[in-house]
C-alpha cells in the first residue's frame, strides 16, 4: 500500500512541477480552431492558410498599413501604373532577395508563379479571378478550350531587362488589388521543381491543368521570401522562425507557434492565463462576455468590416412550390411578385435597422448606403438609406400591384442559412414588422442548409433569402458587379436588371481612372436606392482581443484584407513585438 | 483456436465492405451540392459550386463513384483528407499512435478502478461507501464528456492552475518536440520523449495527459463499476459461494477468488467495448483537450463532410472492432475455462 509520503511526492511531481510560464518574449503563440488547409499559395483561398502564407511569402505589393486604397511594394520595387490603355503592366523587381531555400529571387520565379496559378486554376482556389484578368475567362484549360499554352505564356513574361510584364486582353482596374492577394505570392521555382511540382514547361502543362495542389509537396516543404520560414509541423502545431536572410526589416518576434485548439473554452482559458498571445475568440458576444475587462486582456474595437449582406427579393421566382397559390390571393405570390419597386420599397421601410444593430451586433453596427464596405474605394456615404418607417412601408405596400397587395395580402416564403443566428434574427424582424402592417400579410421563414440554399437560389428558386459577400480583393467591382450587374454572380438570385446600372458597371470595369469609377459607383448606388433591389442589412463592427504585452497590433495597423484579419489582428507578425 | 482466429480475421474484409457500402449509401442521400459544400471554406468559393461538383465527379451515378472509391482503396489509396490536408492513410498513421497512447493511459485505470470500486460497492452494500459509489456511477454515466472535460479544464487549469492546459506539451517543450532532431519513434509522445532522453518533455506530456485521462476514467469506469457491482451481488448469493463459506473459507478468499472471478465475465465484454470506444477515437475528449488523435481529426472531418476521411476512419474502426472482439472472445477462455473455441 502506498504510504502517505509517497502519495504526496507523486502528487507534487504531477501537480506541483507543472511550470506555467507566460509565453517567451521572442515567441508568439497563436491558437486557432482548425487545421491550416495549405501552405501552397496557389491553393490558398481561406483565412487560415492566408494567415500563414502572408507571413512566409511575399506578393509583388501589398496593402499599405490599414488602407484598402493604397499599396506598398514588396517584391516589386514600386507599384507600377498601367500602359497601353490599361492592358500592359510592367513590374520592376527587387534585387538581392533570397528564398528560404537559399535560392535567389528572379523574374523567372514570378513568371512561374503566375503561370502555375493559371495552369492549375482549380475550382477550390482563388485563381479564377487572376485567370479572368489574364486569359479572359475564369475557367481553366480543361473547362474552356480557348485557354491555351500560348495564351498563358504570353499573358505573363520576363523581358530582356528582367522586368515582369503582364499583358491583359482588356483593361482591368482591379488587377493591382488582385495581385495583392496572398494566393498570388511568389514561389521559388527551382525549389518547387525539386519538390516534384510542375516543371514550368509547355511539354507538361496539360498534366497539371485543374490539379488540386492543396496537399502539394510545396505545401509540405514551403520556401518563400517572407520574414518567417516553416521549421516543422505536427498534427496539432506549426513552428516558424524568423528568416535570417529576409530582405526587409528584421522581425522582433523570433518564433511563432501556431497551435490547433478546437475548443473555444480551452482557447479562452489559455489566453486568460497568458499561455497564448492570440486566440481565435469567436463572436463579439464571446469577447464581451468572456474576455473584456479581464486582467492582461486588451480589446481592440471599432474595426472595419469588409463583408456586405443583403436580403434578396427575387423578381423572377422559378419554383412553383415556393409560390404557394402562385397568385396574389393571400395564399401565395406570383413569380414576378418582387418586380414592383413599390413592393420592394415597402419591405425596405419595414426592416428595423436599429433593432438589428442592437439585437445582433450589440449596438456596434452600421447601416451602409450600398452593398459595398464603407472602407472600400468607391463607397459613397452621401447616398440615401431606408429607415424603419411603418407609415412609409404601409404607403408603398398600398401602391404595390395597383393596390392588390394591400387588398388581397400575400404569403411569402423566405429562407435563411441554417445555424446563422444573425440571419434568423434579421428575417424575424422583417416578418414581425411586415405582418404587423396588414393581417393579410404572411411571411413564413425557415432555415435551410447552406449548400441547398446556394444551389436553389442560383437556380432562381428562392423568393427571398439573406446572403453576404466577402471580398477576394479590395476593389469595388468585386462587390458592385457581383450584386448589381445582370451579369454578376448574384443576378440569378435577384433577377434585378437595370440597363443603366449595367452600363455604368461595365464602364467602371473598363476604366482605370479612380475618380471616374467612383462617380459611376455613386450613380449605381443612387439608382439602387430608388429601385430597392435589396434590403441592406447593417454591417457589424470588427474587434479582437490581445494580451496587453503584445505591441504593434491596433486599429491603425489592422488591415481587413489580410488573412489574419478575420480571426486575429490583421497585422503581419513581423510588425509585432512583446514587452 | 487457430481456426477461430483465422475465421475472425477473414471476416475483416467483409465487415469493411459492408460498412463502406452502408456509409456510401448514407452519404449518397445528400445532394451533389451538399457534398460539394464540404470543399467550400469561404463564401467566395461558393461561387465555384458547379465547378467543384463537375471536377470532383460528384454528379456521377452511385456505382461509378463507389466503384472508383473501392478501386483506389483496394490499391491502398484511401484518398485525400481535406481536413488534415494529407492523404487519409498518412493522417491515420500519424494520429493513431496518440489515440493508442491515450487509450493505454486511460484504459488500464478504467478497468482496474471499475472492478475495484464495483467490488467495494457490492461488499459494502447499502453502507455509506456503496451509496457514495452509486452516486458516482450515476454521475459518471450521465455526465456528457464535453461538460466534464470543460469543467475540469476551467477548474483545474483556468481557475486553480494546478494542471496544464490543452495540447500535449507547454510552449517551451513544444520547441523540443518540433525540433527536427527529436525522433518520433513510436508516435506516442510520452514514449518518444523518454526514448529521446528528454525527461522534462516526458514529464510535461504526462501532466498534460492527466485531465483527458481523468475525464475518460470517470466516464468509462462508472459503467464498469455498475456492472461489476451487480454481478458481484449476484454471485455473492449463489450456491457455490455459500458452499465455500460453509466449508470455512475466509471472507477474502471467497470474495476475491470465488465471487469476483465469476463476476468478471461480463466485465471482459464491457472492457472490449470500452477499448473499441477509446481506440476508435474518444472524439469529444480529444477535441476538448486538443489531443491530436484520430478522434479529433474525424470529429472535424465529419463536420466538414470530408468523405474520404470518414470512409477511411470507418475502415479503421471495422478493423479495431473485429480485432478487439476476437481478443475479447479469446480472453473468455482464460477467465472461464468452460469456454472453448474448437
Amino acid at each position: 500500500m502506498m504510504k502517505p509520503t509517497s502519495l504526496t511526492l507523486l502528487t507534487a511531481l504531477l501537480l506541483g512541477s507543472a511550470a506555467f510560464a507566460a509565453t517567451p518574449k521572442d515567441t508568439l503563440v497563436i491558437q486557432q480552431s482548425n487545421d491550416t488547409p495549405t501552405l501552397d499559395p496557389t491553393a490558398n483561398y481561406d483565412t487560415g492558410s492566408s494567415n500563414m502564407i502572408e507571413n512566409m511569402y511575399d506578393t509583388l505589393w501589398t496593402y499599405k498599413g490599414n488602407s484598402l486604397r493604397a499599396f506598398t511594394p514588396m517584391l516589386a520595387t514600386a507599384v507600377p501604373t498601367f500602359t497601353n490603355n490599361g492592358k500592359t503592366l510592367t513590374v520592376n523587381l527587387r534585387k538581392g532577395v533570397k528564398f528560404h531555400s537559399g535560392n535567389s529571387f528572379t523574374c523567372a520565379d514570378a513568371q512561374y508563379t503566375f503561370e502555375r496559378n493559371l495552369v492549375t486554376n482549380s475550382a477550390e482556389s482563388g485563381n479564377w479571378f487572376l485567370a479572368e484578368s489574364l486569359t479572359g475567362t475564369q475557367a481553366n484549360a480543361n473547362d474552356d478550350k480557348s485557354v491555351t499554352w500560348d495564351k498563358i505564356s504570353k499573358a505573363v513574361q520576363c523581358n530582356a531587362q528582367g522586368q515582369l510584364v503582364f499583358t491583359l486582353p482588356k483593361a482591368d482596374p482591379a488587377f493591382l488589388a488582385k495581385l495583392a492577394f496572398s494566393g498570388q505570392s511568389i514561389l521559388d521555382k527551382q525549389w518547387a521543381i525539386k519538390q516534384g511540382e510542375w516543371d514550368g514547361t509547355e511539354k507538361t502543362w496539360k498534366d497539371w491543368v485543374g490539379k488540386d495542389v492543396q496537399g502539394s509537396n510545396l505545401s509540405k516543404n514551403p520556401s518563400g521570401t517572407g520574414p518567417y520560414q516553416l521549421v516543422s509541423r505536427d498534427a496539432n502545431a506549426l513552428l516558424f522562425k524568423a528568416f535570417a536572410g529576409y530582405w526587409g526589416k528584421k522581425p522582433a518576434i523570433q518564433n511563432v507557434i501556431v497551435q490547433k485548439i478546437p475548443e473555444l473554452a480551452a482557447r479562452q482559458q489559455a489566453f486568460l492565463r497568458g499561455d497564448a498571445d492570440l486566440v481565435e475568440t469567436g463572436s463579439r458576444a464571446n469577447i464581451e462576455e468572456q474576455l473584456k475587462g479581464k486582467p492582461g486582456v486588451v480589446i481592440v474595437d471599432g474595426l472595419p468590416n469588409t463583408s456586405a449582406t443583403g436580403i434578396f427579393m427575387n423578381e423572377n421566382i422559378k419554383a412553383g412550390d415556393a409560390l404557394g397559390s402562385g397568385k396574389l390571393d393571400g395564399n401565395g405570390i406570383p413569380a414576378n411578385f418582387f418586380s414592383d419597386a413599390n413592393l420592394r420599397r415597402g419591405f425596405a421601410y419595414s426592416f428595423n435597422y436599429a433593432q438589428y444593430i442592437q439585437d445582433v451586433q450589440q449596438g456596434k453596427g452600421k447601416q451602409r448606403t450600398m452593398l459595398l464596405p464603407d472602407s472600400f474605394p468607391g463607397y459613397d456615404a452621401k447616398v440615401k438609406t431606408y429607415k424603419f418607417d411603418a407609415a412609409q412601408a404601409k404607403s408603398y405596400f398600398q401602391k404595390a400591384w395597383g393596390g392588390n397587395v394591400w387588398k388581397n395580402g400575400f404569403t411569402l416564403n423566405a429562407d435563411y442559412r441554417a445555424g446563422s443566428v444573425a440571419a434568423q434574427t434579421a428575417m424575424e424582424i422583417l416578418k414581425k414588422n411586415v405582418e404587423a402592417l396588414n393581417p393579410k400579410f404572411k411571411v413564413n421563414i425557415k432555415q435551410k442548409q447552406w449548400a441547398d440554399m446556394l444551389n436553389d437560389s442560383k437556380q432562381g428558386k428562392e423568393p427571398m433569402i439573406i446572403i453576404g459577400w466577402a471580398p477576394d480583393y479590395a476593389d469595388p467591382d468585386n462587390f458592385m458587379y457581383t450584386f448589381y450587374s445582370s451579369n454578376g454572380y448574384y443576378f440569378p438570385r435577384s433577377n434585378w436588371k437595370d440597363a443603366a446600372v449595367d452600363k455604368w458597371l461595365d464602364q467602371a470595369r473598363a476604366t482605370v481612372n479612380p475618380a471616374e469609377r467612383n462617380k459611376l459607383y455613386s450613380q449605381v448606388a443612387n439608382r439602387a436606392y430608388e429601385q430597392a433591389p435589396y434590403l441592406l442589412v447593417p454591417a457589424g463592427v470588427g474587434l479582437y482581443a490581445i494580451r496587453d504585452n503584445l505591441v504593434g497590433a491596433n486599429a491603425s495597423t489592422y488591415n481587413p484584407m489580410l488573412g489574419s484579419s478575420t480571426l486575429f489582428t490583421g497585422t503581419a507578425w513581423k510588425d509585432l513585438s512583446k514587452k | 483456436m487457430l481456426n477461430f482466429i483465422i475465421r475472425r480475421i477473414a471476416q475483416i474484409p467483409l465487415v469493411m465492405l459492408a460498412l463502406s457500402l452502408l456509409l456510401f449509401v448514407i452519404i449518397f442521400q445528400l445532394t451533389p451540392a451538399q457534398r460539394a459544400a464540404g470543399y467550400i471554406r469561404s463564401e467566395q468559393q461558393a461561387a465555384q459550386l458547379d465547378n467543384i461538383i463537375r471536377q470532383r465527379g460528384l454528379d456521377q451515378p452511385f456505382p461509378i463513384q463507389y466503384g472508383k472509391w473501392l478501386s483506389s482503396t483496394v490499391q491502398g489509396d484511401l484518398g485525400f483528407s481535406r481536413t488534415s490536408s494529407k492523404p487519409v492513410f498518412d493522417t491515420m498513421k500519424e494520429r493513431l499512435p496518440s489515440t493508442i497512447e491515450l487509450s493505454l493511459y486511460a484504459g488500464i485505470p478504467i478497468v482496474l478502478l471499475g472492478i475495484w470500486l464495483g467490488t467495494l460497492s457490492a461488499l459494502n452494500k447499502d453502507r455509506f461507501v456503496d451509496q457514495f459509489l452509486r452516486v458516482f456511477a450515476v454521475l459518471g454515466t450521465s455526465l456528457p464528456s464535453f461538460v466534464l472535460g470543460i469543467v475540469l479544464l476551467k477548474f483545474l487549469y483556468g481557475s486553480l492552475g494546478w494542471l496544464p492546459g490543452p495540447g500535449q506539451v507547454d510552449v517551451l517543450n513544444q520547441f523540443a518536440v518540433l525540433d527536427p532532431t527529436f525522433k518520433h519513434y513510436t508516435g506516442m509522445l510520452s514514449v518518444d520523449a523518454m526514448l529521446n532522453g528528454r525527461w522534462a518533455v516526458a514529464g510535461d506530456v504526462l501532466r498534460h495527459l492527466i485531465m483527458p485521462v481523468l475525464t475518460l476514467v470517470i466516464i468509462f469506469s462508472a459503467n464498469i463499476l455498475k456492472v461489476m457491482r451487480a454481478q458481484m451481488l449476484e454471485t455473492l448469493t449463489s450456491d457455490y459461494v455459500r458452499t465455500a463459506r460453509a466449508k470455512g473459507l475466509g471472507n477474502k478468499a471467497v470474495n476475491l477468488k470465488h465471487a469476483r472471478r465469476n463476476a468478471l465475465l461480463p466485465i471482459v465484454t464491457l472492457t472490449g467495448f470500452t477499448a473499441i470506444n477509446l481506440l476508435a477515437g474518444a472524439i469529444i475528449t480529444e477535441t476538448i483537450f486538443a489531443y491530436p488523435g484520430v478522434g479529433q481529426w474525424v470529429g472535424s472531418a465529419a463536420q466538414n463532410l470530408d468523405v474520404p476521411a470518414v470512409m477511411g476512419f470507418a475502415l479503421l474502426s471495422a478493423i479495431i472492432v473485429v480485432v478487439i472482439s476476437t481478443l475479447t472472445d479469446l480472453f473468455y477462455g482464460v477467465v472461464d475455462p468452460r469456454v472453448r473455441f474448437d
